[in-house]
């Protein structure tokens, strides 16, 4: 005869999240593109259009299945606020038909700092592990620039350089990347910045924690961060009224998926380059990234191990 | 070293656990250490009640790329992350567990650091090293350039003692007590399964394991539980040293006591959260050197000390006439 014995507190469980083959995003909305008209929406889902299909063409799934794809679509509700979204999401939903574009889920940027009494921006970052330089055996702390993080070495600072002027010592050294082949690609990404008390996430570490989301990556607490809702009847007249993230097509796959594809205007590649600096150096909670494995596991869907490689882009240039 | 195969859990296993009592006047109540513990935002803290009240701090990682000792003059690289957690045991004893899987690396470059974010807890080997060798390098490293989880552990213990929501009056003053720990695969290391434990100081202990498989959380776990026993045993030991018991014959042993008998004395339950297939590794240290013996005779003697005490302070003294 054989017992078993379990406390929940000490052994407690993590929710799965349903999930797409590729999550495809079709477009960041900005003040400036509203500003100048409809024109220039339906310009940008014309020139995303092409390389949308060929996100789909080449996403495959196991044989003989569908593809599970979903759009998604991001508005920036955190570092200006414009119009409403009375004003404009029946205008996008619009352009994008007009283009031959189905945004299935659209999402408030400021849903990536905080939302519903969760703030995902600071689930990233407590998992945030800065890769060592060579030499680092855990004897000393990691030397950590707070709201700042890097792919590498930094140069010595003027406190440093000074010191080691009065002892004769020539001064400058660059700063070097970790992962340099010969030469180096240094990049300090600013994460963040405060203002009397009041901590404001940078654009590129938003866009980090956007393409966790889309991962299906993130858990507070063991349990699902951003949840869709069903697309109200009416848009409201204020972003704050709208859900953070809304379900536009009522037959849309998964809001998640295993991987993500961009597809971007070049003005966005440093944004994104600063993107993977935060994801290379984000620790995945080991349920999830196991539960994830398994999943694509079971349905036959090749999933790499590294974060980073379950993230594609195409950039595309602008008129 | 060889890669690992699948199914046979990893070939070598370091650790390091520090035990110490917690800075605190009073027991800390389990609803306290979710804030105790809470080490990472949006992570539980993981805490039982059976068959004693412990709560475990998430796994934090720390990156590692330096070298590991092999016991000889070469060393080999080791690039990957380390694993700490904290262990608090009844709102009294604190620990701060860290350790590292050691994993053959593909190639002789680092890779992305991403590739070391997907293997949390792996530290993988760059060159060649066996791996009884790697073991013996970590029991027997001195400060130096070769990896250190003693720090990555003394910092984490430091950082909670001095955090918030201790008011830093500890009833009685102890020493934090180092376990240094390895396991290795029997199979690699041409023995047969068991465990040497030295005292190396009045602060140092490492134990030396060879098991049949390694399950890194169970070994783990039993590790944190020796460390604690370990602790327990050494603490109550010098409080009875520091009392003056068997030298004073007044009451002041009993009041230097005291600390022993409300904060120690119950915490006493080797082998509690000792995975089955590790149990016989208790019941060999319960046989030589017998822990739960000694223990129970300075118990005891702290016992029959109080109840003289009592006796000899409440009893008139007899007349003659």
């Amino acid at each position: 005869m054989d017992t078993t014995f379990r406390e929940v507190s000490a052994d407690p469980r993590t929710a799965s999240v349903p999930l797409s083959h590729l999550s495809l995003e079709i477009g960041h909305l900005y003040m400036d593109d509203f500003a100048a008209g409809p024109a220039r929406l339906r310009e940008q889902f014309a020139r995303v259009k092409p390389w949308a299909d060929a996100a789909r063409a080449a996403c495959t799934a196991p044989a003989g299945r569908r593809p599970r794809i979903s759009t998604c679509f991001l508005i920036d509700d955190y570092f200006t606020r414009f119009s409403s979204p009375a004003e404009v999401v029946p205008q996008l939903i619009a352009e994008a038909e007009a283009c031959g574009l189905t945004i299935d889920y659209l999402a408030r940027e400021s849903a990536c700092a905080e939302t519903d009494g969760c703030h995902p921006a600071r689930l990233v970052e407590s998992r945030l592990v800065e890769s060592p330089p060579p030499g680092t055996n855990g004897s000393r702390p990691p030397t950590t620039a707070t709201g700042w993080l890097s792919n590498g070495e930094r140069s010595p600072g003027l406190d440093h350089l000074l010191a080691e002027a009065m002892g004769g010592d020539t001064g400058w050294r660059p700063p070097r990347e970790t992962e340099a082949r010969r030469h180096s690609v240094f990049l300090d990404v600013e994460l963040w910045d405060e203002q009397h008390g009041r901590r404001t996430w940078s654009c590129p570490y938003l866009a980090a924690v956007w393409q966790l989301l889309r991962l299906g990556l993130l858990r507070d607490r063991g349990q699902e961060v951003l949840h869709p809702a069903d697309r109200p009847e009416t848009f409201p007249h204020s972003w704050d009224a709208l859900p953070p993230l809304v379900r536009l097509n009522p037959h849309a796959d998964p809001f998640a998926a295993y991987r993500t594809f961009s597809v971007l205007a070049s003005r966005f590649l440093p944004i994104e380059h600063a993107v993977k600096i935060v994801l290379e150096q984000w620790a995945p909670e080991e349920p999830v990234l196991a539960q994830l494995a398994e999943r694509a596991g079971q349905e036959g869907v090749p999933l790499p191990d590294d974060v980073i490689a379950r993230v594609g882009y195409v950039f595309h240039g602008q008129p | 070293m060889r890669p690992d195969k699948p199914g046979e859990g990893p070939a070598v296993l370091l650790g390091e656990v520090r035990t110490g009592l917690l800075q605190h006047s009073v027991e800390l109540p389990l609803s306290a250490t979710d804030r105790l513990l809470g080490l990472r935002h949006g992570e539980r803290v993981r805490s039982s009640q059976r068959p004693n009240v412990q709560a475990h701090s998430p796994d934090l990682l720390t990156g590692v790329d330096c070298a590991l000792a092999t016991g000889s003059h070469r060393s080999v690289r080791g690039v990957g992350t380390v694993t700490a957690r904290a262990v608090l045991t009844e709102g009294r004893v604190l620990q701060a567990s860290v350790r590292a899987r050691l994993a053959a690396a593909e190639g002789a470059q680092r890779l992305p650091w991403s590739h070391y974010l997907a293997r949390p807890g792996t530290v993988e080997v760059i060159g060649r090293a066996e791996a009884p060798a790697l073991a013996d390098g970590h029991l027997t490293a001195g400060p130096g350039a070769t990896l250190d989880l003693g720090a990555i552990a003394e910092r984490m213990l430091t950082g909670i003692q001095g955090g918030g929501g201790l008011d830093r009056r500890a009833p009685f003053r102890s020493r934090r007590i180092r376990l240094r720990w390895t396991a290795v695969r029997a199979d690699l290391a041409g023995e047969a399964p068991g465990g040497r434990l030295t005292v190396e100081d009045d602060t140092l202990r490492t134990l030396r394991l060879t098991l049949d498989r390694i399950d890194p959380a169970e070994v783990t776990a039993f590790c944190e539980d020796l460390a604690l026993h370990d602790w327990l045993l050494s603490t109550l030991g010098r409080l009875i040293e520091r009392s003056g018991l068997g030298s004073d014959p007044g009451p002041g042993p009993v009041l230097k006591l005291r600390p022993a008998v409300n904060h120690l004395m119950h915490l006493w339950m080797p082998g509690a959260r000792v995975a089955r297939p590790l149990a016989p590794l208790w019941d060999g240290l319960e046989t030589r050197p017998g822990f739960s013996r000694q223990w129970a005779a300075a118990v005891q003697r702290v016992r029959d000390h109080l109840a003289l005490q009592a006796v000899g302070l409440h009893a008139q003294p007899v007349r003659k006439d």
